[in-house]
């Protein structure tokens, strides 16, 4: 009941920011154009795929239009992943550091309200509100689908819970760096930083292993690549989930270990500061 | 059970890029608060009242010492539930209402929905905030801010209530209602620990006050002990004294000073101030008052501050 409170006054702090109004008019601007401009037709060698009214290609098979529209859906849930990172991180970034801030800080720890419960109520309120605005812009681009191409993808309606769960342990770093500095710019600029550096690590044996033979060198950037979160990964599991290929549980399963490590340390951090 | 007890609580913060150059906020402070009690922490800037408060509260990890809170040694989360606090420079949420507001504090302080639904009304109209429930804490001014806090504070009904500066930015007429409030919270048996700089305030309802400066206990006691200037007294008279008078109070040792209808003794017991009283009937000087002299708080708390300088 008293996270779900922080979770409430989190949620209402967030909505009041203009970053989130911005987020949910260009979402609600790209499904009113997608509606409008999508359609299909039947014709006798099979289904045409239209925008703005002239076909994309030739007439396909049931099963070609099924595969022409999960690659579409992909696309746009790439597009999502880097509006979410650069819009939500941008958004949420201040919610911690503003708890933190001197004379709010003390009316909410003068409640029956452990310091991690604090800060496990802001990181669910901001990972509820980025839910809210993945599940509208996917839930309703999966319906325009549905009803105008007649292509139900449920994979692609469940990836919002992916891209959440994304978010989720992205926010673990944003939380760290705002437990750290109190203030927005270094928990954005830091994630932005790790998201280039997480990129690296992913592709590391391809890139930076060329820089050194040393192993200990390399064990390092392993080891890196195994504590922290792997968003790049995640990603490219996204876009498999969508066209149906299955998703590699293995990124997820040591993201969430690296994301609870994080969001510890946060709580570890926050416990032994005073205010 | 003490509603506060405090036992050689200390804390020094680090400063400097070492952190090794010690800034003792609180030294080896001990202090009880009985129940019911309105108890008043007094000391200039920088002396430790809000430290004290705030390693009370856990927002601050005391260096060494310890303390409970009704009766539950600190920390303590649980036993924040029975307390309420308006913290100095709050920062309200400016996009809640200050309906919202109470509502998102009291669902905090673990109080059930219809609970809060009840209370949020009745207190917004004992503090004076009813009109404006609507309304955006951002367009509060600071002397709404100032109620709409108390508001928050008590909102959980608490048994111990820590103000700090609570009539900050409140004008006359709104700091006696406030001051009213306290004395029948005070009626209803809570206990009251404020901080104030309001010196006159404090000595209108306080029980007890502590001086505290440099983190140092000077001074403890009832508004009456801090307040009195020794064993003087003022005694009215309403005839000349006489010379025979005069002599028998000087063979007594007594230390007079006198005008034409006004004696100031300084006596060192009551049982020389029967003396006196009895020599001025002996002498048939009749007696129109007899008061003992004392200063405000303001003068006490001045003077042992003056004295701490100088020693």
């Amino acid at each position: 009941m008293k996270i779900w409170g922080l979770v409430t006054i989190t949620l209402r702090e967030l909505s009041a920011k203009a970053t989130l109004i911005v987020l949910a008019g260009i979402s609600t601007l790209i499904i009113l154009g997608i509606f409008l401009s999508l359609s299909s037709s039947q014709v006798e060698d099979g289904i045409n795929l239209m925008f703005f009214g002239s076909s994309v290609g030739s007439p396909v098979s049931h099963e070609s239009l099924h595969e022409i529209v999960h690659g579409i859906q992909a696309t746009l849930t790439k597009g999502l992943f880097w509006g979410i990172v650069l819009f939500g991180v941008i958004a949420t970034a201040g919610i911690i550091p503003s708890a933190l801030e001197k004379g709010t800080v003390d009316l909410y720890l003068s409640k029956p309200i452990a310091r991690w419960e604090l800060l496990l109520g802001k990181y669910l309120g901001a990972v509820v509100l980025m839910l809210f605005n993945i599940v509208y812009f996917l839930g309703a681009l999966w319906f325009v689908f549905g009803i105008k191409v007649g292509v139900w993808n449920s994979q692609f309606f469940l990836s919002s819970i992916t891209l959440t769960f994304v978010f989720a342990c992205l926010f673990s770093i944003v939380a760290l760096l705002g437990v750290l500095f109190r203030g927005p710019a270094i928990p954005i600029i830091g994630t932005f930083l790790y998201l280039f550096v997480g990129n690296l690590l992913e592709q590391r044996e391809q890139v930076l292993y060329l820089i050194s033979e040393n192993p200990m060198y390399q064990r390092i950037l392993d080891g890196l690549y195994y504590i922290l979160p792997q968003i790049s990964a995640m990603e490219a599991n996204i876009a498999n989930q969508i066209t149906q290929q299955g998703l590699d549980w293995r990124p997820f399963a040591q993201s969430i270990l690296s994301a609870g490590m994080l969001f510890g340390g946060s709580v570890a951090i926050f416990s032994k500061r005073d205010f | 059970m003490h509603a506060i007890l405090s036992e050689s609580l200390s804390k020094t913060y680090r400063s400097g890029i070492t952190g090794k150059q010690p800034i003792i906020a609180l030294a080896n402070f001990s202090v009880e608060v009985a129940p019911g009690q309105i108890f008043s922490l007094l000391g200039p800037n920088g002396a430790g009242k809000t430290t004290f408060v705030k390693i009370l509260l856990s927002l601050t990890h005391p260096t060494s010492g310890r303390a409970s809170i009704l009766g539950r040694q600190l920390p303590d989360v649980k036993v924040r539930e029975r307390i309420g606090y308006l913290p100095e420079n709050h920062r309200y949420p400016g996009y809640l209402t200050g309906e919202q507001l109470l509502r998102s504090f009291g669902q905090l302080g673990g109080i059930h929905r219809s609970a809060l639904r009840s209370r949020i009304n009745p207190l917004m109209e004992l503090v004076g905030v009813a009109q404006w429930r609507s309304m955006k804490v951002r367009k509060y001014s600071k002397g709404m801010m100032q109620r709409l806090g108390l508001a928050q504070a008590l909102i959980n009904d608490p048994e111990l209530l820590f103000l700090d500066e609570p009539t900050d930015g409140v004008d006359p007429v709104g700091r006696k209602e406030i001051r009213d409030i306290l004395l029948n919270l005070k009626a209803q048996g809570k206990t009251i620990f404020l901080n104030s700089h309001l010196l006159s305030e404090v000595e209108l309802i306080s029980d007890r006050v502590a001086i505290l400066d440099k983190g140092t206990l000077l001074k403890i006691g009832t508004v009456d002990e801090l307040t009195s200037v020794g064993p003087e007294y003022l005694i009215g008279i309403g005839a000349d004294l006489t010379e025979g008078f005069l002599h028998e109070a000087s063979a007594l040792l007594l230390k007079l000073s006198y005008t034409s209808d006004s004696i100031s003794a300084q006596l060192s017991s009551t049982e020389e101030l029967n003396k006196l009283i009895d020599l001025l009937r002996k002498y048939g000087i009749e007696i129109t008052s007899i008061v003992k002299k004392r200063s405000t708080l303001e003068d006490s708390f001045i003077n042992l501050l003056k004295k701490e300088v100088v020693s």
